[in-house]
């Protein structure tokens, strides 16, 4: 084989080895997203909001570590706002670097039966090896005449 | 000592000079005496009731004539309140928008409206608004521009098509503690006596309460008047036969016909809600009542019978007491 011929092909192959031993250190998950070395798993904030994009939580308060979610005993504690339609909430949640949710939110969800069945998701750490379920727990305000 | 290379840059340079000038008569001998050109200033979807605007400008050379006539020929005879300017808009120095009086008013007949010149003069922008009428609805319109100068020369620019909306606008009707059964329907609000009369019209219910409380923001609400949701009408007794159940999704567009937001000195997003917006607007699933409407609010609603869909938008809700002012765009969905 000539040369030339030779350090082309050693060339071309270069990109292709180099793509390999990268993706060999970070592959990716089913969805494709990066596994990295990350443990880290947990909530960072949390914010619930009605079909107009406008936050259905009472006060508009933001609820973030220590103010609504609880890291130890997995919870999102949210009082929404009285005549809520918890049936088209829309839940987004903030989380800690390379973690994902399960199941992921895709749009308006039905939360109305939260008394039941209240929503858990389930964060994903960055490497995929922690795992934490969170509750939401949701209160809504009711009108006592007085 | 000139190189054949220089040499032959000047000989292509002199080639080009005969063709330049030949190129530029020519333009200039194209250039027609007398011109016209046109375009729409009104956005959004075109819907009865409102207006199409349009600029027409027209021009002869001061040599050619002058202009003595202009008109605009729709293809549906606008709704009596069209007209053709008879005044000529241009662009003061200081940048003020400013009108001179060119012509006699307007006159329409049919479907044409003209304008004649009394100014001699040889250029002019003329506004044209056409008043949509109601039977224009989801129809296609065409505008043709033409004006005519002393010299017997006529120009003429046609526009369009342009599309008219089906569906139906209404604006700033009142609503208050006595007046709040909503008819989308005659797209009217009624009084209880009103409503009595025309129960099975009756899709919504207007009301203000101030709890009070510091977990419940209630203040200006949107209700069906449905067995369901007697909660959220506290207060209310409801007419013999109203009890429509209507759906209603909370939304933060601020339709540009509807909100006018400009008028009171905020900024307005050309955002219309079109047709296809209310056909296409899934309300599957959606509650019955609306709390905590405040100015700007919008909803979109679905009759209990599928036959209509709405947009409301909330034009002014007073501060701390009940009334305000809302507008309605409606579409008949069967």
């Amino acid at each position: 084989m000539k040369p030339f011929v030779k350090t082309r092909l050693i060339l071309l192959s270069l990109p292709v080895f180099l793509g390999s031993c990268l993706f060999n250190d970070y592959p990716v998950d089913e969805d494709g997203l990066l596994i990295t070395e990350r443990s880290e798993c947990y909530v960072s904030s949390f914010q619930l909001v009605g079909t107009d994009y406008q936050t259905v939580v009472f006060n508009d308060k933001s609820i973030v570590l220590g103010n609504g979610i609880d890291t130890v005993a997995c919870t999102i504690s949210v009082k929404v706002k009285y005549g809520t339609d918890l049936r088209n909430v829309y839940p987004q949640f903030s989380l800690v670097t390379d973690a994902k949710l399960e199941p992921k939110v895709t749009g308006f969800t039905d939360f109305s039966d939260y008394k039941n069945n209240p929503p858990r998701y389930t964060v994903v750490s960055g490497n995929r090896k922690v795992r934490k379920t969170y509750t939401v727990l949701l209160e809504e305000h009711e009108y006592v005449p007085r | 000592m000139i190189n054949k290379r220089s040499r032959f840059a000047v000989l292509c340079a002199l080639c080009l000079v005969p063709f330049l000038l030949f190129t530029s008569c020519e333009n200039e001998e194209s250039t027609p005496a007398f011109q016209n050109k046109c375009i729409k200033r009104s956005l959004g979807p075109n819907v009865a009731g409102q207006e199409i605007e349009f600029v027409y400008a027209v021009a002869i050379q001061p040599g050619a004539g002058r202009l003595v006539s202009a008109q605009v020929e729709a293809s549906i005879a606008g709704a009596p309140a069209t007209y053709l300017e008879h005044r000529s808009y241009h662009t003061a120095v200081n940048g003020i928008e400013t009108a001179v009086v060119v012509g006699n008013p307007c006159v329409n007949s049919g479907n044409i409206t003209q304008v004649e010149f009394t100014a001699d003069t040889c250029a002019a922008a003329l506004r044209y608004f056409y008043a949509i009428p109601e039977e224009a609805k989801g129809k296609n319109l065409k505008f043709i521009f033409s004006a005519v100068a002393s010299n017997g020369e006529r120009v003429s620019m046609e526009m369009g098509e342009y599309r008219i909306a089906e569906m139906d606008i209404k604006l700033d009707l009142a609503v208050s503690a006595s007046q709040c059964y909503i008819s989308l329907e005659d797209m009217a609000v009624y009084t209880a006596a009103q409503a009595a009369a025309v129960p099975g019209k009756i899709d919504l219910v207007y009301l203000y309460r101030n709890y009070n409380v510091d977990t419940v923001v209630f203040n200006h609400a949107f209700v069906a008047p449905a067995t369901g949701v007697v909660k959220y009408l506290p207060g209310v007794t409801l007419p013999s036969g109203v009890n429509r159940d209507t759906k209603i999704r909370n939304t933060g567009i601020k339709d540009a016909h509807l909100a006018r937001l400009h008028q009171k000195g905020e900024a307005q997003p050309a955002i219309y809600i079109d047709d296809i917006d209310l056909r296409e607007m899934d309300m599957s699933r959606m509650p019955n009542y609306a709390l905590d409407i405040i100015t700007n609010d919008g909803m979109w609603l679905e009759t209990q019978d599928g036959i209509y869909k709405a947009y409301i938008f909330a034009n002014n809700m007073n501060r701390g007491r009940a009334g305000g002012t809302i507008s309605i765009k409606r579409l008949k969905i069967k």
